[in-house]
């Protein structure tokens, strides 16, 4: 038995997938694949795959993961190919790797946000405006209700450029199994403070471990 | 994936589920636009979940795309949210592959499943910029067409339409596809193509038929012009084992109501249920052979990567050599780790040994449709099941660990009575004591049936087709009734929709004044009537009053043997006379035997096919 890091990236249709909707692809592209891979033991048996950090539905991905178990060994660097030819088109295996960082270790997100608007100067002021201030509250939904919850630590690495009319936006977010901040939040302060609703396209760029290096 | 502009993905981000409305799943078609000559956009009127479980559209797309000069896409209703967001930013309605509005595309074809999906038929016509009424599309361009059960009697769509097709589409829908080419490269008119096509078996031109009425607001007569047909023949595919079968599935990104492979193993059922539209439309009873359930379950598994496969049809447990069928798939499946499922159970067919071949059945529940609750009402609509069946099946089910039975009946069926209405709950209480009388159900469960009860809708192409529905009331004081008449904590009722009945009975015998009618729900906003939430009863009758019509006129009336129907010039095979003959039947409780045991010569041996040439072959 094997551990496999299988990288992937989704983006275009792709992106308007649940997580849950994302796994039933993945499994018919694996077992399509041919790939001998495992399958878990219980009463309804199936591929075992387990995934990094589900994106939130809307959110492109450029460099996803999941681990699944091979039961005899392959080729690595073939494995892309042969899942691939299974999969929808804007779902893309990048390559394969034997982990090394387990997920527990994954504590950042980078991500990109591309904001248009007709008005850029007065978008960058706004953006300005909700960033400078002392604390950002917005509004969260819980098991308890709706609670308010101050963004302004989590948003404090946020820089951007002027890019085509709008502005593109990178910034680093919590991501870990205790706890993450979903980027659409700022959407949602932006909204709330500044009355600004600009559209959006969030990517998650990539994972990073705690002290900053790129999940392997 | 589909081209997608700003407007539309600004659209996305703001509606429930997108992924309804991107496209872009493993073996959807994508062609380029400047190699194909005829486009054909293929229209379900309902959402994308529904649409996407539905066989018919799986078949057409793929025959219809397997040639090289002709491009099918798909294309949904889209939900509420999304009409708001199309309306608002004038996103017109698209087809999925490539993203093109639909008023590009040569054919517009709907299929019709269901009388109350017909507002969405001219809601997505609407939102897709085409002129709602055939007469205002004068070019060889846009052509509507519609098929599927409700083609039968298409009367009250017939001013939006072009053709349509009636019976089985494989080869019909192409022909007309391929006249068209030839058309358009002759540079034909729209009324020279429908000439031709009107000659075509299983071709409807609505538009070529005049109608007069009665002064009592029954039809007078159709009359056939432009050289069309008295009648107009309903084609079928005479042998299954020839039909097209699609080699691989679209597979949908976003989970949808049968997400799984569906082998189609039968058409048409040999039971005859005089209320089942189905039954009869459908005949002759077709079975495929083995070896090509096997191989098309074979290729759709390589193509599609599911992993469970659904054995449809109206009545699979009839399937001749259904155990051998399954040992068969069996040496595969297993090894494959697909499992084997059946959409529906009879109560007369049920066994330890079936169950046991078909894992994929849940221990939780079990359903069954007795469909009446006394002997004598079941003798009525011909369903050939009796209670000792059912009481044998519900114990078998106990004795293999079942608790949750589950069973469907029919209420407002004719010559019923309220004894008729309470026997149902006698039936649920008879089962709740087989089980505490059965030594070897399962230990320290309780059992739990529920009972659930639709209103009975006359359709035509049924022995009851002249049968007045119960008015709305009636329905309601059986429902009650029914509530009522429970006296155990382990029985539990529901019962639906008197008012949704009610109009589903106005469409299905409904003539061609009834367009108006779908014009104005359609000005006032209806659509997805099907689904609770938007169902607005009080504004349909509302629209009803606005064009001066009488709903009741359709759904309630008494008809009498000797009156013209909308849908006398369609043939189906099945003669009017045989419906007489059962219809007379029904009412005397006697019972018919299925076309197994007996031909009863309903006239669909017409078609020589199915088992109308088997059983002659095994008496000679």
């Amino acid at each position: 038995m094997k551990n496999v890091r299988v990288w992937f990236e989704k983006q275009g249709s792709v992106r308007y997938i649940s997580h849950l909707d994302l796994t039933r692809c993945m499994s018919r592209g694996l077992k399509l694949s041919g790939l001998p891979v495992w399958y878990t033991e219980g009463f309804n048996p199936r591929i075992y795959m387990t995934y990094a950090m589900p994106l939130s539905l809307g959110v492109c991905g450029e460099r996803e993961c999941m681990d699944i178990r091979l039961t005899e060994d392959r080729p690595l660097d073939q494995l892309a190919e042969a899942i691939n030819a299974h999969l929808p088109q804007d779902l893309r295996v990048l390559d394969a790797t034997e982990p090394v960082d387990p997920f527990e270790s994954i504590q950042w997100g980078v991500y990109e946000i591309q904001l248009e608007t007709q008005d850029p100067d007065g978008l960058e002021q706004q953006l300005g405006a909700l960033l400078a201030r002392e604390e950002i509250l917005v509004l969260k939904h819980t098991k308890k209700g709706e609670k308010e919850f101050d963004i302004k630590p989590d948003f404090s690495s946020v820089q951007w450029t002027r890019e085509n009319g709008g502005l593109r936006l990178s910034l680093r977010l919590p991501c870990s199994m205790n706890g993450s901040t979903n980027p659409a939040l700022l959407l949602d302060a932006l909204k709330r403070y500044e009355g600004a609703k600009p559209y959006c396209s969030i990517t998650r760029k990539q994972l990073l471990t705690k002290d900053f290096s790129e999940l392997r | 994936m589909m081209r997608q502009d700003k407007k539309l993905e600004h659209a996305l981000q703001k509606v429930q589920k997108p992924g309804r409305y991107v496209g872009g799943e493993l073996n959807a078609v994508v062609k380029d636009p400047s190699q194909v000559e005829v486009r054909f956009a293929f229209c379900f009127p309902d959402t994308y979940e529904i649409g996407m479980s539905h066989l018919g559209i799986k078949i057409l797309y793929s025959a219809f795309n397997e040639v090289p000069y002709f491009w099918c896409e798909r294309v949904f209703a889209p939900w509420v949210d999304m009409e708001e967001e199309m309306r608002r930013e004038n996103i017109p309605l698209y087809g999925l592959e490539s993203g093109d509005p639909v008023n590009q595309f040569d054919f517009i074809g709907f299929t019709l499943q269901y009388e109350l999906s017909y507002t969405n038929v001219l809601n997505m016509l609407e939102l897709a910029g085409i002129p709602l009424r055939s007469a205002d599309r004068p070019d060889l361009f846009n052509i509507v067409v519609g098929g599927g059960p409700c083609a039968c009697n298409p009367e009250p769509l017939a001013d939006f339409f072009d053709i349509f097709f009636l019976g089985d589409g494989e080869e019909v829908d192409m022909e007309v596809m391929e006249l068209y080419r030839q058309c358009k490269k002759e540079g034909k008119s729209k009324t020279e193509f429908l000439e031709q096509a009107a000659q075509i078996e299983g071709v409807y031109v609505p538009a070529f038929y005049d109608v007069s009425y009665n002064p009592d607001g029954t039809v007078k007569e159709y009359v056939p012009t432009h050289g069309a047909p008295k009648t107009v023949k309903k084609r079928v595919i005479r042998d299954m084992n020839k039909a097209y079968y699609p080699k691989d599935f679209v597979v949908p990104l976003i989970d949808v109501v049968h997400n799984r492979i569906s082998e189609e193993v039968l058409r048409g059922c040999i039971r005859g249920c005089r209320f089942c539209q189905a039954g009869f439309l459908y005949r002759p009873y077709r079975e495929k052979s083995i070896e090509t359930i096997d191989r098309q379950c074979r290729d759709l598994c390589h193509s599609t990567g599911y992993d469970e496969i659904s054995l449809s049809s109206l009545s699979t447990s009839d399937y001749a050599r259904l155990n051998e069928l399954i040992d068969t798939l069996h040496q595969w499946t297993e090894g494959e780790k697909v499992s084997l499922s059946l959409p529906s159970l009879r109560v007369d067919n049920f066994s330890p040994q079936l169950m046991e071949r078909i894992n994929s059945v849940r221990k939780s529940g079990l359903t069954f449709a007795p469909e009446a609750g006394s002997q004598r009402m079941r003798d009525v609509i011909n369903k050939n099941v009796t209670e000792e069946e059912l009481m044998r099946t519900v114990n078998v089910a106990f004795t293999e660990g079942w608790t949750r039975i589950k069973l469907y009946f029919m209420i407002g069926l004719p010559t019923e009575t309220m004894e008729d209405v309470l026997a149902i709950d006698e039936l649920g209480q008879k089962v709740v004591d087989a089980f505490y009388q059965n030594k070897e159900k399962p230990k320290g469960k309780g059992v739990e049936v529920s009972l659930s009860a639709a209103a009975f809708v006359p359709k035509p192409f049924t022995p009851f087709q002249w049968f007045g529905q119960d008015t709305m009331e009636t329905l309601q004081e059986k429902q009650y009734a029914l509530k009522g008449g429970v006296h155990s904590r382990k029985i539990s009722v529901s019962y639906h929709g008197a008012q949704t009945s009610f109009l589903e009975a106005v469409f299905a015998r409904g003539d061609r004044r009834l367009c108006v009618v779908m014009e104005k729900a359609r000005e006032m906003g209806l659509r997805f009537d099907g689904w609770d939430d938007c169902f607005h009863f009080d504004k349909w009758m509302e629209a009803f009053q606005a064009c001066g019509l009488d709903p009741a006129f359709y759904a309630n009336r008494h008809r009498e043997f000797d009156e013209v129907f909308p849908w006398d010039h369609l043939d189906y095979g099945v003669k009017k006379e045989f419906f007489i003959e059962e219809c007379k039947r029904a009412y005397q409780n006697m019972t018919t035997p299925n076309c197994r045991e007996q031909c009863s010569h309903c006239g669909a041996a017409c078609y020589g096919g199915g088992i109308c040439v088997e059983k002659r072959a095994s008496v000679v």
